[in-house]
């Protein structure tokens, strides 16, 4: 890594969220002090499963909600609690594609004012260079005839067709970094491989960075630099992608990779808990404790910190496999 | 194998619906067959026909679906020929089917021991409530779930425990044959694996054959010892799951689908997706459907349906092996 402190850094993030337990108010908090920096042109892959907070991370790097406390930097530019202009202007260097391309997309819209309306608002082009910018980006998503595809609606294109728009949408602000929160997940297998590489080959084209969201390790790993493995709040590992599949040093990214389909080294898990993670604020310990094979009292009292194996792989937990 | 009484038995199964634009084939003359005790997957994309064929062997093709031709037989018995009645009985003491959202698929103002107990009296008249009890019980253990749930209501239990409680509702007739349709497509990848892991170990003593429709490759492989793969309604390959450790000698399909899925842990991290999209099955292309994607395509693709061809102990229907023994059904 370089000296620059990187194109997004977030340093101790926390997020939380009210909640009402037992009548009285309390706090869930979703993002739990989590660091990390993501370079000009790397893609980091955000792997944890349902509940961990990706999602939440990704939101409020997209600033689409305002972390607690903490700090998100991005391009030395601090963003963490901009409004208004400010934030419209952010918008600029950072754009998020959804999940869910049927309902990301307007569907009384077509394609070219999906695409077109971020080119009028954040780029002011008009007429012959609006007309050329739609046309040139739609082909580079490979929304290919683009006479055709342009006057359709969401309705009338399949699932990876609507996530290529989205895509164009998104790049259409000419953005420095992406959230990309499990934007394969929802297609068919024949077209999953289609849209990762074409947004492995944007990657390059735009200089892009990307904060990939998924749960699956394997395209985590095909796409990604390196992969920062969360649970419960908190990040459990980081590492980059071939390190982290083939030497995980944490419990939980052994149990991630025993169970991932495909692996050739099938262990049988060990038998824990498939308890969701408490995330109640003012919790102790590490949040993993209560499913870890390895867990003592240690872990039950007091939180690890994100320590360096080496040089580029950091883990948090007191046990860890080395 | 072949010596065995098959569990499931499907010849040349069509499905149709009826829609504004004329009658769509949805499974287009499939044939199958289920061995006792047997895992056999189905794979195939979002409208490739998989979970229409499921509910055809069912009997539950519902709206304008309806079983355009062929034979659908569960332990010999013709389940179309069934009155309405008998076919209450067959359900589930026979054959049983898991669907995919456990949410839904249960009822969410009826506790666990309640369902259980329903399915079981609904199924068979002749069971009495302490019976039927004990049975819920019993089977509550079989899926490693604490017998404290039986009084909890489906939204008190995480998602895992749910699709357990609806596994455990499958099997509670001990029937011959379990559809499971994309059980774990929901879930998170660890708790995936332990119902993964929880169904082979039930069926290694209660002995059922699985019909297991997924769309994912990797896990159908390590899951099932056969695979069937759909397109458009079609079954263009059927193949021992050792076979798609392979590349070559495969449906172009097949060999797409297989060069489509990041691996975990090879060497060589490059993949390629199929190129354009699953077709639309009212405007179906001519001669083999997959034709407008393949990479193989020649003249004969565009304007002929391939036969079926017997590759290893394996089926293709694939116009690239033609030379190959035909298989012919009647």
């Amino acid at each position: 890594m370089s000296e620059s402190p990187g194109l997004v850094a977030v340093s101790d993030l926390y997020v939380r969220f009210p909640i009402r337990s037992k009548g009285k108010k309390a706090y869930i908090t979703p993002v739990d002090h989590v660091s990390f920096a993501i370079e000009r042109g790397e893609v980091l892959s955000l792997v944890g499963e349902s509940g961990s907070g990706k999602t939440t991370i990704g939101k409020a790097l997209m600033r689409i909600l305002e972390p607690t406390s903490g700090t998100i930097t991005v391009a030395q530019r601090d963003v963490t609690h901009i409004r208004g202009n400010a934030l419209v202007e952010y918008r600029r260097d950072v754009q998020m594609i959804f999940q869910d391309p049927f309902g990301s997309l307007n569907p009384v819209r077509t394609v070219e004012q999906h695409v077109m309306f971020p080119l009028r608002k954040h780029r002011n082009l008009k007429d012959a260079a609006l007309q050329e910018a739609l046309e040139s980006l739609l082909e580079r998503v490979g929304l290919t005839p683009v006479a055709e595809i342009r006057v359709k609606n969401p309705h009338e294109l399949s699932g990876g067709q609507r996530q290529r728009v989205a895509i164009a949408r998104a790049l259409a602000v000419n953005p420095k970094f992406l959230v990309a929160d499990e934007p394969i997940s929802m297609l068919d297998v024949s077209i999953r491989a289609g849209i990762l590489r074409l947004m492995n080959d944007l990657k390059a084209d735009y200089n892009l960075s990307y904060l990939y969201i998924t749960h699956d390790l394997a395209s985590a790993r095909y796409f990604g630099d390196r992969i920062m493995v969360m649970y419960g709040g908190q990040i459990m590992e980081t590492a980059k992608s071939n390190e982290l599949v083939r030497k995980p040093a944490h419990p939980y990214t052994r149990l991630l990779l025993a169970a991932t389909p495909g692996n050739p080294v099938r262990q049988a898990l060990p038998e824990t808990s498939n308890a969701a993670p408490n995330l109640l604020e003012g919790r102790k310990g590490c949040p993993f404790a209560d499913r870890c094979p390895f867990v003592t009292e240690l872990c039950r009292e007091t939180a690890p910190q994100l320590l360096s194996v080496d040089a580029a792989h950091s883990v948090a937990c007191h046990h860890p496999i080395v | 194998m072949s010596q065995q009484r098959p569990v499931l038995e499907l010849e040349n199964v069509s499905v149709a619906y009826d829609s504004d634009k004329g009658p769509v084939q949805a499974v287009n003359r499939v044939n199958l067959t289920l061995y006792p005790e047997e895992i056999v997957g189905l794979v195939g994309e979002s409208g490739s026909g998989k979970s229409t064929l499921a509910y055809a062997i069912m009997r539950l093709l519902k709206g304008s679906a309806y079983l355009a031709e062929g034979t659908i037989r569960v332990m010999g018995q013709n389940v179309y020929n069934l009155s309405k009645k008998e076919l209450r009985q067959f359900r589930w003491s026979q054959m049983a089917m898991v669907f995919q959202s456990a949410m839904s698929a249960l009822n969410p103002v009826m506790t666990v021991e309640e369902q259980i107990i329903d399915t079981l009296r609904t199924h068979r008249r002749d069971m009495s409530l302490s019976q039927a009890r004990k049975r819920a019980e019993e089977l509550l253990n079989l899926v490693s779930i604490d017998l404290k749930h039986l009084r909890s209501f489906p939204h008190q239990l995480s998602g895992g425990m749910r699709q357990r409680v609806v596994i455990a509702i499958a099997i509670a007739l001990d029937p011959a044959f379990v559809i499971m349709d994309e059980p774990t497509t929901a879930l998170d990848v660890v708790v995936q694996r332990s119902i993964l892991d929880q169904i082979q170990e039930i069926q290694r003593y209660v002995h059922f054959a699985i019909l297991f429709i997924s769309h994912d490759f990797s896990l159908v492989a390590e899951l099932a010892s056969r695979v069937a793969i759909m397109y458009a309604g079609r079954l263009v390959e059927v193949t021992n799951s050792g076979r798609l450790q392979l590349l070559e000698n495969h449906h172009p399909y097949t060999e797409g689908l297989l060069r489509a899925i990041p691996k975990l842990t090879a060497d060589e991290v490059t993949i390629e997706g199929i190129p354009g999209y699953p077709p639309d099955l009212v405007d179906l292309p001519t001669g083999c459907a997959f034709h407008p994607r393949c990479p193989r395509v020649f003249a004969d693709c565009m304007t002929d349906r391939p036969e079926l061809y017997q590759i290893e102990d394996g089926l293709v229907e694939c116009h690239l092996f033609k030379g190959a023994k035909e298989v012919h059904y009647v």
